[in-house]
C-alpha cells in the first residue's frame, strides 16, 4: 500500500494535467459574448415583449435575452440579484416603484413632453415616487381595474347603491345557494376587490401631504367619515349583502352558474366573459356616500440601475423611456394580457368592448399606493373586511377597522 | 461466498410471510377492510377534485362540484402539443416534455447520490468509533432544523459564485440544482441507514477483514448488497421530494428549458387571479403516473426496508 | 468481491479524486486571475485536505466515508446558516440594498430634475471634426438647432440636421458624423455621463435620441460625507445606520446595506409587535407540529396495524392508495383542502350537512391546519410503521399474547416500546420540519382568521409565518435583517427542544 501511494500521486498529477488542458480549452472560450441586452417578463407577455423589444434591438444591432419570471417574483428576485446575471429592463406593476426606487434599483425617466401627453396623468403619476420631489420611474403600459359585473339576464343593472343592495338582496332570496354579490374575500381576505365599498363609505388608505406625496403616517383606513358610516357594513353583514366566506372560486362560480347576478372581477377574466354566453354589462359600483372607485393598477417597463452597470444604459432608457411608450408597441404589449394600453393613442385603436367597459368602470379610480409602506396595509386592511363581513360571530366593522388601523401604524412604525 | 449467502438469508424479511400462514384470511377481516376503504376516501378525496380540474375546459380548482361542468381532454392537449393559435397562455411553447425530462433527470441523479453519500457516511456512523461521533450524529439532525425559507439568499449567491468559476454548475443548471440538493443528503437518511447498518452484524466485516479486505471493499462488497432494500427506500424518498420540489428550485433555475416539472407547471397559476389550473391539475396527474408506478413496483421494499431491523440495533 | 477489490477499485478512486483535483485546478486559476485570494486559499486547503485523506491508507478512515456528503453539507446547509447569521447583524431592507458608494451614485441620480423652463431636445450623438463626442441638438419647443459639448452649447444654423419621422435626427450637418450602430453601443457609457453644462443645470442625454436640461437639487460635499439641499441649505448626514438623514428626520432614499450591531436582535426582544403576541404564537407552534406528529404516527400506526395482515385482500392496493397524498406536490394538496373546507360553500360542510366555521373560527381554523397537515403526514408515517411493524419479531408478541396479555396491552407493552425507538428521532425530524411548515400555514389560512386579541398574529400564524408577516408585510417590507436574526432565534428554539427530545427519548443512546 505504501509503494501504491507515490505512484498514485504521479498518476493523479498526470490525469489531472490532462484534465485541466481540456476543461480550459473547452471551458470559458465563449464568454466573450456579444453586447445582450437583458429584459425580465412574466410568461403572458414573453412573446410580445420577445417581438416589440425584437424588433428595437434590430435596430440597434443588439440581440436580447428575454427571461420568463413569475410576475411577483421578479421584484424580489431584483434584489438579490448579482450585476453579472442581472436584468436591463424588468416588466412591473406600479405599486412596486416604492420599494424599486427607495432601494435604488431603477432609474428615473425623462420622456419627452409629446410623449407623456399620450399618457392619462394618473398611469404617469403611478409609477412617480420620491419623498421630497417625485421621479418617473416606468413606461407605463397596460391599465387595470376592477369593476361590477352585472347579468342583464337576471337583474337591471342598478342606478343606485340603494338599487344595488335592493336587486342584490332580492336576488338573493329567490332560491337557496344565490350569492347577493360575487365578490372574492376568503379566509385571507382581499381588500383589492373591497376596495370599492371601502372608498364608497369615505375609506382611503394614505393620505397626501403638502407637496402632494403620499403620506405614510396619515392612514385613512378608520377615518372618521369612514367610521361615522361603518354601521353600513355590520347591516351589510346582517342581511348577507356582503359574505367574507366567498372566495375567489366560488364567486367565479357562481357567477358563471348564475347563481349570482352581480361579479367584481377585473380584465383577467374578459375571456371567461367573453366565452360564458351569458349577457352582462361593466359597470362602476355605483355611488354610496361617495364614488365607489376602484384601485387602479398601472403595469410597465423600468429601467435597472444594472443597465448603468451593463454599459447599455442609453440603450434601455432609449427603449423603455421612448420606443415602449409609442402606440404600436403598447398596443402589442398590453394585448398580450387583454389589457387596456396605457397610450391613449394606442387606446382608441382598442376596439374590444369589454376592455372599453372596464376601463371606463375605472373612471376617478385610486391607483393602488406606491410607497413602500403599503405592503403594511394589505393583510390587516383584509382583515377587518373578513371579521366585519363573516356572518354569525362578526366583529363590529367600526372595530375591525379601528383596529386594522392602530395595527397598521404599529407596523409602519 | 458463504459470507454472501448467511447475509442475504438475513437480509429478507421472513417473518412477514411466517406470521401471515397459520392464520389464513377469513371474513373476520371485514372491519379492516371497512376502516382501510375509509381511509382511502379521505386520501383520494381531494385528489378527485384535481382530477376533476384536469378533465374540466373551466380552467377552476375545487368548484363546488366534482363533475366538471364541460368534460373535455383540452387541459392535456394545451399540455402536451400547445397550439400557438390556441393556447390561453398565447406564449408559444409549453415545454412540459422537457420539464418532465429535467425533474427526471435532477431527482434521479440525486437519488442515486444522495443513497450513495448518504451510506457512506451512515458506515462511519455505524462502524467507526471516532471523536465527535456522537456530536456529528445529533449536529446532522439539528442542522437540518434550521428554516430553509430564509437560507434561499445564501444558497443563491455560494451558487451565483460557483458559476463564476464552474459555469457548468452555477446558477440555472440542473447540476447546480443537484449539488444543492445533496446538502440535504446527511440528516435522517443518514440516521435510517445507520440504524440498518447497525442490525448487520460486524462479524460479517470482520471476516472479511480478515481475509484481507480493505474497509472499502467490505463497504461495497458486503455492507451495501445487504442493505438493497433501505437504500431503495431512501432512493424513492428522495426522488419523490426533490421531484416535487419547489422551493429551492424556482430560486435557482431561471430559464424555461431548465425548468423542473414543478416550477414550469406554476407558469400556469403564478398570476392571482387569472390561474389556469386545467393544465396545471393535467400536469400534476401525469406527473404523478411515474410517481406512483416506482412506489407500486417497490412498494415491497419499501414496507420491508424502512426501519427494517434498526429496532434490533 | 472480485469487482471491488485492488486494481480497480483503485482505478475507480484515483479517476475521482483526479477530477477533484482536476476541477480545482481549473477553479484555481480562475480564482487566481480574478484575484480572490480567500476563496483560493479555501479551495487549496480544501483540495489539499482532500486528497491526504484519500491517500494515506490506514488512517483517517471514518473521515474517508465521510467527507463526500459533509462537504455538500458545509457548503449547502452551515454556510447558508452561517451567512444568515451574518445578515442579522446588518440592516438589509428595503430602501438598503447597495453599498454605501451606489447609494451616493443613487441619490445624486435621483436628485436631478428638470429645472424650471428646462429645456427638452431631440438629440442624436455625433463626432465632430476632431472625432470628439458631441451632442447634436434640437430643442422640442423652439426648433432650435445646437451642437453640445463639454465646454456647452453652440448654435447651429436653423435647418443644418434634418429630423425623420419620430422627431429623430437623420442627417448631421457637415463636418459632423453620426456615431451609429456597434458604436454606439460601445459609446453608451460614456454618452450616460456626458454632460453639456448650461446656466441652470446640464444637459444630459436620455436613451439615444433625446435629451434634456437637468439640475440637481441636491449636493455632494465629498470630505465632510453630507448631502446639502441647494434649496434650503438642509444638510443630511450619515447616521451610521445607513442613510443620509437630516435634523428634522427626513431620509435620503436610497440608503445602504450596513452593519447595525445587535439592533435587530433586539428588536426581537423589546419590539411590542414582536413580544405581545409572541408567547401565543409560540404555544400554538408548539401545539401545531407537537400534534402533527402525534397524531399522524398514531393514525399511521392504526392503519398500519389494520393493513399488517399478510393474507388480508388488495392490502397492495390499500397501500398506494394511502400513498396518494405524500406523492403530490403538498401546495397543491392545501390549496384544494382550502376550497373544501369553505364554511358555506366548502364540500366538506354540505356533505356533512353541518355549518362548522373551518376557516373562520380562530379555534376551528387551528383544527383544520393540523388536519390538513396531518391529511400530508399519515403516509410517511404508515410507511415507517408497516416496516418497523415487521421488523418486531414475531416471538415476542406471541409470548405475550400467550401471558394473556389483550391486543391494547400487547400493544403497548410490546409493540409501541420497540416501534418507538425506530420512530423516535423520525418523529423528532418531523416534528422540527413542521414547526417550521410555511406552506401549508400560508396557502391555507395565511395565518388567519383574525385573532380574538386583536393583534398582528393571526390565529394560526406559528413563528415563521409571523417572522413573514413582520419581515415582509411590515414597515416598508422586505426586512432580510431581522428575518435573519428571528430565524436564528427560531433555531435555536427548535434545536434546543429537538435536542431535549433526543436527550429525553433516548434516541442517542441506543446509537452503538
Amino acid at each position: 500500500m505504501q509503494s501504491l501511494s507515490k505512484r498514485t500521486i504521479g498518476v493523479l498529477v498526470v490525469i489531472a494535467a490532462v484534465l485541466v488542458t481540456m476543461l480550459v480549452v473547452a471551458g470559458p472560450t465563449a464568454a466573450a459574448a456579444e453586447t445582450k441586452i437583458r429584459v425580465w417578463t412574466d410568461k403572458d407577455r414573453k412573446a410580445a415583449v420577445e417581438k416589440v423589444v425584437g424588433a428595437w434591438a434590430a435596430s440597434k444591432g443588439l440581440s436580447v435575452e428575454v427571461l420568463e419570471k413569475d410576475f411577483g417574483k421578479i421584484r424580489d428576485d431584483l434584489k438579490t440579484v448579482q450585476p453579472e446575471s442581472a436584468p436591463d429592463v424588468i416588466i412591473g406593476a406600479h405599486d412596486w416603484t416604492g420599494q424599486l426606487a427607495a432601494d435604488g434599483l431603477v432609474l428615473p425617466l425623462f420622456p419627452t413632453k409629446a410623449t407623456r401627453a399620450q399618457f392619462p396623468s394618473y398611469a404617469l403619476s403611478a409609477f412617480s415616487y420620491g419623498t421630497a420631489v417625485t421621479r418617473l420611474y416606468a413606461a407605463p403600459v397596460a391599465l387595470e381595474n376592477i369593476a361590477l359585473v352585472v347579468n342583464t339576464k337576471l337583474v337591471k343593472v342598478p342606478k343606485t347603491f340603494a338599487e344595488f343592495q335592493a336587486s342584490a338582496l332580492a336576488f338573493k332570496k329567490k332560491a337557496n345557494g344565490n350569492l347577493a354579490v360575487a365578490v372574492p374575500q376568503g379566509a385571507a381576505g382581499d381588500a383589492y376587490h373591497m376596495y370599492p365599498f371601502f372608498s364608497g363609505l369615505g375609506g382611503y388608505v394614505f393620505g397626501r401631504n403638502k407637496a402632494g406625496n403620499l403620506d405614510p403616517s396619515d392612514i385613512g383606513v378608520a377615518n372618521k367619515t369612514f367610521l361615522s358610516n361603518a354601521s353600513q357594513i355590520d347591516a351589510w353583514n346582517k342581511s348577507g349583502f356582503l359574505n367574507s366566506k366567498i372566495d375567489y372560486g366560488v364567486a367565479k362560480d357562481s357567477f358563471l352558474k348564475g347563481k349570482a347576478a352581480f361579479w367584481i372581477t377585473g380584465p383577467w377574466e374578459a375571456d371567461t366573459l367573453r366565452t360564458s354566453k351569458l349577457s352582462y354589462k361593466i359597470v362602476q359600483v355605483p355611488s354610496n356616500k361617495f364614488k365607489s372607485v376602484p384601485f387602479l393598477g398601472v403595469q410597465g417597463f423600468m429601467v435597472t440601475k444594472f443597465a448603468t452597470t451593463h454599459g447599455l444604459e442609453s440603450a434601455a432608457k432609449d427603449l423603455v423611456g421612448s420606443y415602449m411608450m409609442r402606440p404600436d408597441g403598447q398596443a402589442a404589449l398590453a394585448a398580450a394580457n387583454g389589457r387596456f394600453p396605457a397610450n391613449m393613442v394606442a387606446g382608441k385603436a382598442v376596439k374590444n368592448p369589454l376592455l372599453a367597459q372596464f376601463g371606463k368602470a375605472g373612471v376617478g379610480g385610486v391607483p393602488m399606493p406606491n410607497i413602500p409602506q403599503m405592503s403594511s396595509v394589505w393583510s390587516d386592511l383584509a382583515s377587518a373586511w373578513v371579521k366585519s363581513t363573516k356572518g354569525s360571530g362578526a366583529s363590529k366593522a367600526r372595530t375591525a377597522f379601528a383596529t386594522a388601523a392602530r395595527n397598521i401604524a404599529n407596523k409602519i412604525g | 461466498m458463504t459470507t454472501h449467502e448467511q447475509a442475504f438469508e438475513r437480509a429478507e424479511p421472513q417473518a412477514v410471510e411466517r406470521r401471515g400462514l397459520h392464520r389464513p384470511s377469513l371474513s373476520g377481516d371485514w372491519w379492516r377492510h371497512l376502516i382501510a376503504l375509509a381511509a382511502c376516501f379521505i386520501a383520494v378525496f381531494p385528489v378527485l377534485y384535481v382530477a376533476s380540474a384536469a378533465f374540466n375546459a373551466d380552467q377552476s380548482l375545487g368548484g363546488t362540484n366534482l363533475i366538471p361542468r364541460s368534460l373535455s381532454l383540452e387541459n392535456f392537449r394545451e399540455l402536451l402539443s400547445p397550439d400557438p393559435a390556441k393556447s390561453q397562455l398565447q406564449s408559444s411553447t409549453s415545454h412540459y416534455l422537457r420539464w418532465l425530462g429535467n425533474s427526471l433527470i435532477v431527482a434521479l441523479t440525486t437519488s442515486v447520490l444522495t443513497v450513495l453519500l448518504g451510506a457512506l457516511a451512515a458506515y462511519a456512523f455505524s462502524r467507526f468509533r471516532f471523536r465527535g461521533r456522537r456530536l456529528g450524529l445529533l449536529s446532522l439532525l439539528l442542522i437540518q432544523m434550521f428554516p430553509q425559507l430564509l437560507a434561499l439568499v445564501a444558497i443563491y449567491l455560494i451558487l451565483l459564485r460557483t458559476g463564476d468559476v464552474f459555469p457548468f454548475m452555477g446558477l440555472d443548471t440542473r447540476t447546480g440544482l443537484i449539488l444543492v440538493y445533496l446538502g440535504g443528503v446527511m440528516g435522517v437518511n443518514t440516521w435510517l441507514l445507520k440504524g440498518f447498518f447497525d442490525t448487520i452484524p460486524s462479524e460479517l466485516d470482520e471476516s472479511a477483514r480478515v481475509d484481507g479486505a480493505t474497509p472499502a471493499q467490505v463497504f461495497w462488497g458486503v455492507v451495501l448488497p445487504l442493505a438493497l432494500p433501505i437504500l431503495s427506500v431512501i432512493g424513492i424518498l428522495s426522488f419523490v421530494g426533490t421531484f416535487n420540489e419547489y422551493v429551492l428550485a424556482s430560486a435557482l433555475l431561471q430559464s424555461n428549458e431548465n425548468f423542473t416539472l414543478p416550477l414550469g407547471l406554476r407558469g400556469y397559476i403564478d398570476k392571482q387571479y387569472t390561474e389556469h389550473w386545467g393544465p396545471f391539475a393535467a400536469g400534476v396527474l401525469l406527473a404523478g403516473v411515474p410517481i406512483m408506478v416506482i412506489f407500486m413496483s417497490l412498494q415491497r421494499f419499501i414496507v420491508s426496508g424502512l426501519t427494517q431491523g434498526s429496532v434490533k440495533g | 468481491m472480485s469487482v471491488f477489490s485492488g486494481v480497480v477499485g483503485l482505478a475507480i478512486k484515483i479517476a475521482l479524486l483526479a477530477v477533484v483535483n482536476g476541477v480545482a485546478v481549473w477553479g484555481g486559476t480562475v480564482l487566481a486571475s480574478d484575484e480572490k485570494w480567500f476563496a483560493l486559499a479555501v479551495l487549496v486547503a480544501a483540495t489539499l485536505a482532500i486528497d491526504l485523506i484519500y491517500l494515506s491508507p490506514r488512517r483517517a478512515i471514518p473521515l474517508k466515508f465521510l467527507v463526500p456528503g459533509t462537504v455538500f453539507l458545509i457548503a449547502f446547509q452551515i454556510v447558508p446558516i452561517v451567512y444568515n447569521v451574518n445578515v442579522g447583524f446588518t440592516n438589509w431592507s428595503t430602501g438598503h440594498i447597495l453599498v454605501k458608494s451606489e447609494a451616493i451614485a443613487g441619490i445624486q441620480r435621483n436628485s436631478l430634475g428638470p429645472p424650471p423652463d428646462g429645456a427638452a431636445y431631440s438629440m442624436a450623438p455625433a463626432r465632430n471634426a476632431d472625432g470628439n463626442l458631441v451632442l447634436l441638438l434640437v430643442d422640442d419647443t423652439t426648433g432650435e438647432q445646437f451642437v453640445g459639448s463639454e465646454d456647452g452649447l453652440e448654435p447651429l444654423g436653423r435647418d443644418s440636421l434634418k429630423l425623420g419621422e419620430f422627431g429623430t435626427i437623420e442627417t448631421p450637418p457637415s463636418g459632423y458624423t453620426l456615431v451609429t450602430g456597434a458604436e454606439l453601443l460601445r459609446l453608451d457609457t460614456e454618452l450616460s455621463r456626458f454632460t453639456v453644462p448650461t446656466e441652470s443645470g446640464a444637459i444630459r442625454s436620455e436613451g439615444t435620441e433625446a435629451a434634456l436640461e437637468l439640475a440637481p437639487t441636491l449636493r455632494y460635499d465629498r470630505v465632510r460625507d453630507t448631502f446639502t439641499r441647494i434649496e434650503d441649505g438642509t444638510t443630511f448626514r450619515d447616521n451610521s445606520k445607513g442613510a443620509f438623514v437630516a435634523a428634522g428626520g427626513e431620509e435620503l432614499e436610497p440608503g445602504w446595506r450596513t452593519n447595525i450591531g445587535l439592533a435587530n436582535f433586539s428588536a426581537v426582544l423589546t419590539d411590542p409587535l414582536i413580544r405581545e403576541p409572541f408567547l401565543r404564537v409560540f404555544l400554538w407552534t408548539l401545539v401545531f407540529a407537537a400534534s402533527i406528529v402525534l397524531v399522524s404516527f398514531a393514525l399511521g400506526l392504526f392503519l398500519a396495524i389494520v393493513l399488517n395482515k399478510p393474507t388480508l385482500r388488495f392490502r397492495r392496493g390499500y397501500q398506494v392508495v394511502l400513498i396518494v397524498p405524500y406523492a403530490l406536490p403538498a401546495f397543491l394538496a392545501v390549496l384544494v383542502w382550502g376550497g373544501l373546507l369553505n364554511d358555506d360553500f366548502g364540500v366538506v360542510n354540505n356533505a356533512l350537512h353541518t355549518n362548522i366555521p373551518w376557516l373562520f373560527d380562530p379555534w376551528w381554523a387551528r383544527v383544520s391546519v393540523i388536519a390538513v397537515s396531518v391529511w400530508l403526514t399519515v403516509p410517511y408515517f404508515l410507511l415507517v410503521s408497516l416496516g418497523a411493524l415487521q421488523s418486531i419479531p414475531s416471538e415476542l408478541v406471541e409470548a405475550a399474547r400467550v401471558d394473556g396479555g389483550g391486543p391494547f396491552a400487547i400493544l403497548r407493552r410490546v409493540t409501541l416500546p420497540l416501534l418507538l425507538v425506530v420512530v423516535a428521532p423520525l418523529m423528532i425530524a418531523s416534528f422540527a420540519l413542521n414547526f417550521n411548515n410555511f406552506v401549508n400555514i400560508y396557502l391555507l389560512t395565511a395565518g388567519g382568521p383574525p385573532s380574538d386579541d386583536q393583534s398582528v398574529a393571526g390565529a394560526t400564524d406559528i413563528l415563521i409565518t409571523y417572522t413573514y408577516k413582520l419581515a415582509f408585510e411590515a414597515g416598508k417590507g422586505n426586512d432580510f435583517g431581522l428575518a435573519c436574526a428571528v430565524s436564528i432565534f427560531i433555531f435555536m428554539i427548535v434545536a434546543s427542544i429537538s435536542g431535549a427530545a433526543f436527550w429525553k427519548t433516548g434516541s442517542l443512546e441506543n446509537v452503538r
